[in-house]
């Protein structure tokens, strides 16, 4: 290693308080200045400087599946396949892209340019089929779209093919700014009304912020909906230790890709939102955790969170107020578990994303063993308007117990996918229409990200987006993630897609997680492939019934419950495979 | 304390107890898989699940803390449900050859798939092919048969601080590597053997046990270690008067100097006993030869000779040269003879050399 790699890790250690945290840096940095893999030797020197055991620096290179051991072609083209970019013609991308590089998913081609590999959700489902090359996306992908970016690439050009996603508010709440240009600038920013917020909440103290927050009633947008100003007052007082706040950006869930839609456009708003959800919950340093995909959203935040230092907005004595606060952009390195919060926190440390047990919560042992709070990016984003305009103007949107604008995330077979921010308790009806219909006759829907149980079309009749209606309907809202699937799809072939991918995720860690997705996706193959039997199906409805609250994190029930739905509420489509 | 119910019976326990140590404190057994004694649990293996009212999920009992009024149920149907699924599920994906193991009949798996009432094989897995690890000396590694349960990951890197074993890739690729994924005996692994005693299935077995199928004529004789001073207590197994293998002593662990532990020495190098030089008499020089001799003749013949010495030259005309390899107890009776004895301070010890 070179001593000016060194020096380089060295200061992106010094930015962490622990340094066993500067350990995924490290190895991303290392990786990309050297042809794009970590050998042995290159592990075993990062390992000595950041001071782990070779053991434990190798337990997380392999952990994560950005990180390479063996050389990679110069253009790495990382095809997503998961259930939205397969509803969108990834498969026929992928036949392409090995027809015309004459390699196989996961060969490189013999002079070394190009490696191909197919990968999980990229979070971009409105703009599938998605193409990451090396640290960039190309979206929208035509088959006349992946033909210039191959001839591009030949000529060792990464060529510019804009995309055009769709979006739409009503709220005006936090997709204000998407189609304002240069709305990254802190002088956009501002010329649109943004900072107020952080002045008027300086001001106060940080108790009346939290007391605001909850009186808004805000339930958390990461998922699960718990409310977020309850989280912050559950948080350990008088520990002696610092509090850390915690942006959740690991938008890992299939069908998810809003919270992009905040960091890649509005920045800012993100910024505030943790600055002043920062001094509610009294502390200095905050983290946004961002999947590592999104490595140049990383760097519109990085740009975004020098110009508010620099403009006073972070730092020492934030507005003359006496209130110190920072940031880091921390970069994971692609794994879906690592969005869950107590993973999120491991892999912050530096660690494999392995999912704590719980007792104890992060409000009470998180980071660095303190007290800390995680929020996803869309909650935090919502924590300006309810300080500038008071709890009651957010209540104001919404319905009881659901208020508060929500980003719908609207994608397969609908003819304008993308982000589209609504009151939650909008119709499902009014958000499909909003994304210009579905695309043929309506077959069955995911609202609320991969994780929820679908619903066939007439369930999903006069559906109501709301945390309370959809699990009165059977479901969840989960992410806001909604995947339309028109007559044309066939469920079994998106429940063995889907239980691969939670097969693939799996941290490994506990047994029923980690041996039932992997045998619910080996009966899966089989009764797709037309070798299964009608045993089979009932086997796998057994396993996702068992393992449904036995897993050490809630990522066994999030594939069993959705198993579950599609094998019992499409039997039929099923049973006509079997054997 | 405080009180809960556990299969309906009260049970008293204390705050910020685990309910597996309340329950098994009251005789009520929960099997357990990746649980290691003294260690913090994991909560990885599920097998210790059981149902507590007015929970949605099951409750791992090794970690989860009991609280006042809690109501468990550590055998009811759900419970019994998910661990013996959990079972068939570590099966599913394990090599069917028991009777070629080394663990066979003292395997773990075999004992909760047997007190589960497993019968037959309801799932099949697809396991990798996993060629054996026979590179390090005195262990062979077989990873078909791992069940990651991580007692060997969590002994290497907590209790003997080796930092050698670790969890490697992740979901059904996870599996258990040593340093960067090297062979065990191209790795930093010292081969104290510690993980091999851990392992509960036959995933890591000491190489001499697979030359030796345990059987009646098996014999396990309690030792002190001839390396050291320390005095680790070794459970020596042996057949037909042949060492095979050793663990340390697992009765009283906690008791014992090496509180379940042993070094490549006391665990590997017992084979000398079954030496043909190794001495098994003492030998009196007689006529410039070495000859065979009783202990009552070699131990008048020292007390007489020194006697003489004594006699002739005065107590400092002797010396006695004590050693790290006898016990403390040993090295003591040394010093009492040289001082109470014979009356000199002519006295050290190997370890000053
Ligand atoms: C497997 C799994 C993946 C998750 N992924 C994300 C994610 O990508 N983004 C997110 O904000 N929350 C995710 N969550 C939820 C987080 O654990 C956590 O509840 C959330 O970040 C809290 O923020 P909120 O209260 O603002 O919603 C995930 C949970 C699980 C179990
Ligand atoms: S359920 Fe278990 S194996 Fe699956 S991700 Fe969570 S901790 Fe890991
Ligand atoms: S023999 Fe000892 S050092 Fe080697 S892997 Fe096992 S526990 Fe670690």
């Amino acid at each position: 290693m070179t001593p000016e790699l060194q020096e380089r890790i060295e200061q992106i250690a010094s930015r962490y308080p622990s340094r066993r945290s500067a350990l995924l840096p490290a190895l991303h940095l290392v990786q990309r200045e050297s042809n794009g893999y970590v050998d042995g030797a290159q592990l075993a020197a990062v390992a000595e400087l950041i001071g782990v055991p070779v053991s434990e620096a190798f337990g997380v290179q392999s952990y994560y599946t950005m990180f390479e051991r063996r050389p990679v072609g110069k253009f790495h083209l990382q095809v997503d396949t998961n259930i939205p970019a397969m509803l969108a013609g990834a498969e026929e991308i992928v036949a392409q892209l090995e027809r015309s590089l004459d390699i196989r998913v996961g060969e490189t081609t013999p002079d070394g340019l190009f490696t191909l590999s197919t990968v999980e959700c990229l979070a971009s489902c409105g703009t599938c089929p998605v193409i990451q090359v090396n640290d960039g996306y190309y979206e929208s992908m035509t088959p006349q779209r992946t033909d210039a970016l191959i001839a591009s690439l030949r000529r060792g050009v990464l060529p510019d093919l804009p995309v055009q996603a769709n979006f739409g508010s009503v709220c005006n709440v936090l997709l204000k700014r998407r189609g304002t240009p240069n709305a990254t600038s802190l002088a956009v920013y501002r010329q649109t009304g943004g900072y107020r917020a952080l002045p008027i909440a300086l001001a106060k103290k940080p108790a009346e912020i939290v007391a605001e927050v909850k009186a808004s009633n805000i339930r958390g947008r990461g998922g699960a909906g718990f409310p977020a100003g309850v989280k912050w007052s559950f948080l350990a007082k008088n520990t002696g230790k610092p509090t850390y706040l915690i942006c959740n950006a690991d938008e890992g869930e299939p069908g998810t890709f809003k919270d992009r839609q905040i960091m890649e456009y509005d920045p800012h708003l993100l910024i505030e939102g943790m600055t002043i959800a920062g001094y509610a919950i009294g502390a200095n340093l905050g983290f946004i955790y961002i999947r590592g995909e999104f490595a140049w959203i990383a760097a519109i935040l990085e740009k975004a969170i020098a110009e508010a230092r620099q403009a006073g907005m972070l730092g020492r004595d934030i507005l003359g107020r006496g209130f110190d606060y920072d940031l880091v952009v921390h970069v994971g390195a692609g794994a879906y578990v690592c969005g869950e919060e107590t993973a999120l926190i491991e892999s912050l440390e530096g660690k494999r994303g392995n999912p704590r047990l719980k007792p104890p919560f992060p409000a009470v042992v998180g980071l660095y063993g303190c007290p800390t709070i995680v929020n996803n990016v869309e909650t935090l984003a919502s924590v300006p308007f309810i300080v500038e305009h008071g709890a009651a103007a957010f209540m104001h949107i919404g319905t009881a117990n659901n208020f508060g604008p929500k980003i719908f995330g609207i994608s397969g077979h609908v003819r304008r996918p993308g982000t589209y921010e609504y009151p939650l308790g909008t119709p499902l009806a009014t958000l499909l229409d909003a994304a210009g219909g579905v695309d043929g006759r309506l077959k069955a829907v995911i609202v609320g990200g991969l994780s929820v149980p679908i619903l066939t079309a007439a369930e999903a009749e006069g559906l109501i987006m709301d945390y309370d209606s959809c699990l009165k309907s059977g479901t969840m809202l989960g992410s806001g993630g909604i995947m339309v699937m028109n007559e044309s799809t066939s469920i079994p072939r998106v429940a063995l897609r889907a239980i691969r991918f939670y097969a693939h995720e799996s941290c490994g860690q506990c047994t029923p997680c980690r041996q039932g997705s992997h045998t619910v996706a080996t009966l899966l193959d089989k009764v797709v492939a037309g070798r299964g039997t009608l045993a089979d199906l009932d086997l796998v409805v057994r396993l996702c019934r068992t393992i449904k609250g036995t897993t050490l994190c809630p990522t066994g029930e999030a594939f069993a419950t959705p198993i579950e739905a599609m094998v019992t509420k499409f039997r039929d489509e099923f049973a006509a495979l079997v054997r | 304390m405080l009180s809960l119910t556990i299969n309906d019976r009260t049970i008293e326990a204390e705050e910020g107890e685990t309910i597996l140590s309340a329950a098994r404190r009251a005789g009520i057994e929960i099997p357990t898989l990746c649980a290691v004694k003294g260690l913090p649990p994991t909560g990885a293996c599920r097998i210790c699940v059981v149902e507590v009212a007015g929970f949605g999920g099951l409750v791992p009992s090794c970690s989860y803390p009991v609280a006042a009024g809690m109501k468990v149920q550590t055998h009811s149907p759900r419970a019994l449900e998910a661990r013996k699924t959990i079972v068939e599920l570590l099966l599913a994906d394990h090599p069917d050859d028991c009777l070629y193991c080394a663990r066979n009949n003292a395997c773990e798996l075999q004992t909760l798939a047997q007190g589960l009432g497993i019968r037959q094989r309801r799932y099949r897995g697809t396991s990798l092919p996993i060629r054996l690890d026979v590179s390090s000396p005195g262990i062979i590694r077989d990873q078909a048969k791992c069940v990651l349960c991580g007692r060997c990951v969590a002994v290497c890197t907590q209790v003997v601080v080796n930092d050698v074993l670790e969890f490697g890739n992740r979901g059904a690729k996870a599996k258990i590597v040593c340093d960067a994924d090297r062979p065990m005996g191209l790795s930093t692994c010292v081969q104290c053997g510690a993980c091999v005693e851990a392992c509960p299935v036959g995933a890591l077995v000491f190489k001499e046990q697979m030359n030796c199928m345990p059987d009646g004529r098996m014999q396990t004789t309690r030792v002190t270690c001839p390396y050291c001073g320390v005095g680790c207590q070794i459970d020596m197994h042996h057949k037909d008067g042949k060492w095979i293998y050793s663990t340390a002593t697992a009765a009283n662990a906690e008791k014992q100097p090496n509180q379940g532990l042993l070094c490549v020495k006391g665990r590997f190098g017992l084979d000398f006993q079954n030496h043909e030089e190794r001495l098994t008499t003492p030998m009196i020089r007689k006529d410039g030869a070495l000859v065979a001799a009783s202990w009552d003749e070699a131990l008048d013949f020292a007390a007489t000779r020194l006697g003489e010495v004594k006699a002739a030259h005065g107590p400092d005309a002797i010396g006695f040269l004590s050693s790290a390899k006898v016990t403390n107890e040993e090295n003591f009776a040394m010093m009492r003879l040289a001082r109470g004895v014979i009356g000199t301070n002519n006295l050290d010890h190997c370890a000053r050399l």
